[in-house]
């Protein structure tokens, strides 16, 4: 959604190259893909060592994947996308397990620690293209009605099932089904337009 | 025309929430229609549309020389694996050294699962967060549930303040009750922090979720406010 042709056709090449072992083309994949798939990450997991550690997984995943990228699927910069918030809700799922407990302070220094290392080598025009495309989808998302959007987005973010997303909304389960497959719906009619 | 039951299906599926079950049913029914794998791109990107929301930061740039050095040593082995001559010895002495360390472990594993065997059955912690990437708050709590005694404690910091005749509450998400369970009014102390110990009002034996809304003052008995903390158990 909100990907223009040439730039979906210009990862699609970047991914090319990295299939065939290309360590460039891997490199400009990164400054393509990095700054998204690491804002994700930092969101979902609010511990900055934690999710550069999910972004070096998930690049090494893609390097390691690139040749079953499946163009019918997805989108690249989607399949990288989705590929991050699973890995994400891995290291969400294992820190449950690990019985560990971060203090808010600590997460606080570590995200503006990194924020004051932030790279500088993503270009003006890389970043500006990027920022167009979420400001595109930050207003499709907040044109959505409430409830779908809130349905949509705890799904998203915070890895709730369907069922307990009903529980915790006091809703029927039929009713956020609906709710999120219009969410998607409007999101998707918005992005042909 | 794709019927609703199977949009519905089409949506959970592309945000990865159906059950492996449900997936296998679904991408059978995908494998014949090339009408539904058209629309499960389409949610797919819908979907990933999404991460978009989260605020926009930069890794960073260490972690490219990083990531760039295990992706050149990823292609280095592959490529060691093919051509390089084996050391028939060195396997067996890998394996050697690694049955030691690992004996060394289940040692200090089994020593170490003594020391919180109690703790590990006993409780179980949940992080919350805010439902929406862009809500603007750095609030961030945490729960540690101790479902043998039905009680928890819940700590909060950088919380803003409810504001004048609102407070925030918990509920516990239960599979087993078809609204969240009333754990409690929090009242958050003005530094923004709250260290409460709570016991919800029923029986929850199935929790999924802890959340916490912000409600009319002295709470509700069923949520109507909006959430404003959530996290999964």
């Amino acid at each position: 959604m909100g990907l223009d042709i040439s730039q979906d056709a210009a990862d699609r090449e970047m991914l090319a190259g990295v299939a065939r072992g290309d360590q460039r083309a891997f490199s400009q994949l990164y400054d393509r893909l990095s700054g998204p798939l690491y804002s994700l990450a930092l969101r979902m997991l609010g511990d900055a060592a934690e999710a550069q550690d999910a972004l070096q997984d998930v690049f090494l995943q893609l390097w390691r994947r690139a040749a079953s990228y499946d163009v019918d699927q997805s989108s690249v910069f989607s399949w990288a996308m989705l590929m991050t918030r699973s890995r994400v809700i891995d290291r969400l799922r294992a820190r449950g397990r690990r019985l560990r407990v971060v203090s808010s302070s600590t997460d606080d220094d570590a995200t503006e620690a990194a924020m004051a290392h932030a790279s500088t080598i993503e270009s003006a025009a890389d970043t500006a293209d990027r920022n167009e495309e979420a400001v595109r989808v930050r207003s499709s998302v907040s044109k959505l009605p409430a409830e779908q959007r809130e349905a949509i987005e705890m799904a998203f973010f915070n890895d709730l099932t369907h069922h307990e997303i009903a529980a915790a909304l006091g809703q029927p389960l039929g009713t956020i089904k609906a709710r999120i497959r219009r969410g998607l719906l409007k999101l998707r009619e918005r992005a042909t337009i | 025309m794709i019927p609703e039951p199977l949009q519905d299906q089409a949506a959970l599926y592309a945000l990865g929430l159906l059950e492996a079950e449900e997936i296998r049913g679904f991408e059978e029914a995908m494998h014949s229609s090339a009408e539904l794998r058209v629309f499960v791109r389409e949610m797919r990107e819908a979907s990933a549309a999404l991460a978009q929301m989260a605020p926009p930061q930069a890794p960073p740039a260490e972690l490219k020389q990083r990531v760039l050095r295990e992706v050149a040593l990823d292609k280095q082995n592959a490529g060691a694996k093919s051509t390089a001559p084996r050391v028939a010895w060195l396997p067996w002495a890998i394996a050697a050294l690694f049955m030691a360390f690992c004996g060394i472990l289940l040692v200090d594993r089994a020593r170490l699962r003594e020391q919180t065997a109690d703790i590990l059955s006993q409780v179980t912690f949940v992080t919350l967060g805010a439902p929406s990437p862009d809500q603007p708050t750095t609030a961030k709590a945490t729960v540690v549930w101790n479902p043998g005694q039905q009680s928890g404690v819940i700590t909060i910091d950088n919380m803003p303040p409810a504001g004048p005749g609102r407070d925030y509450q918990l509920w516990a998400v239960d599979a087993n009750h078809k609204d969240p369970i009333n754990a409690g009014v929090i009242r958050i102390d003005p530094n923004g922090v709250a260290r409460v110990r709570f016991k919800p009002g029923q029986s929850a034996t199935q929790i999924q979720a802890f959340a916490i809304s912000l409600e009319r003052e002295g709470g509700v008995p069923k949520r109507e406010g909006p959430i404003v903390l959530i996290g999964k158990v």
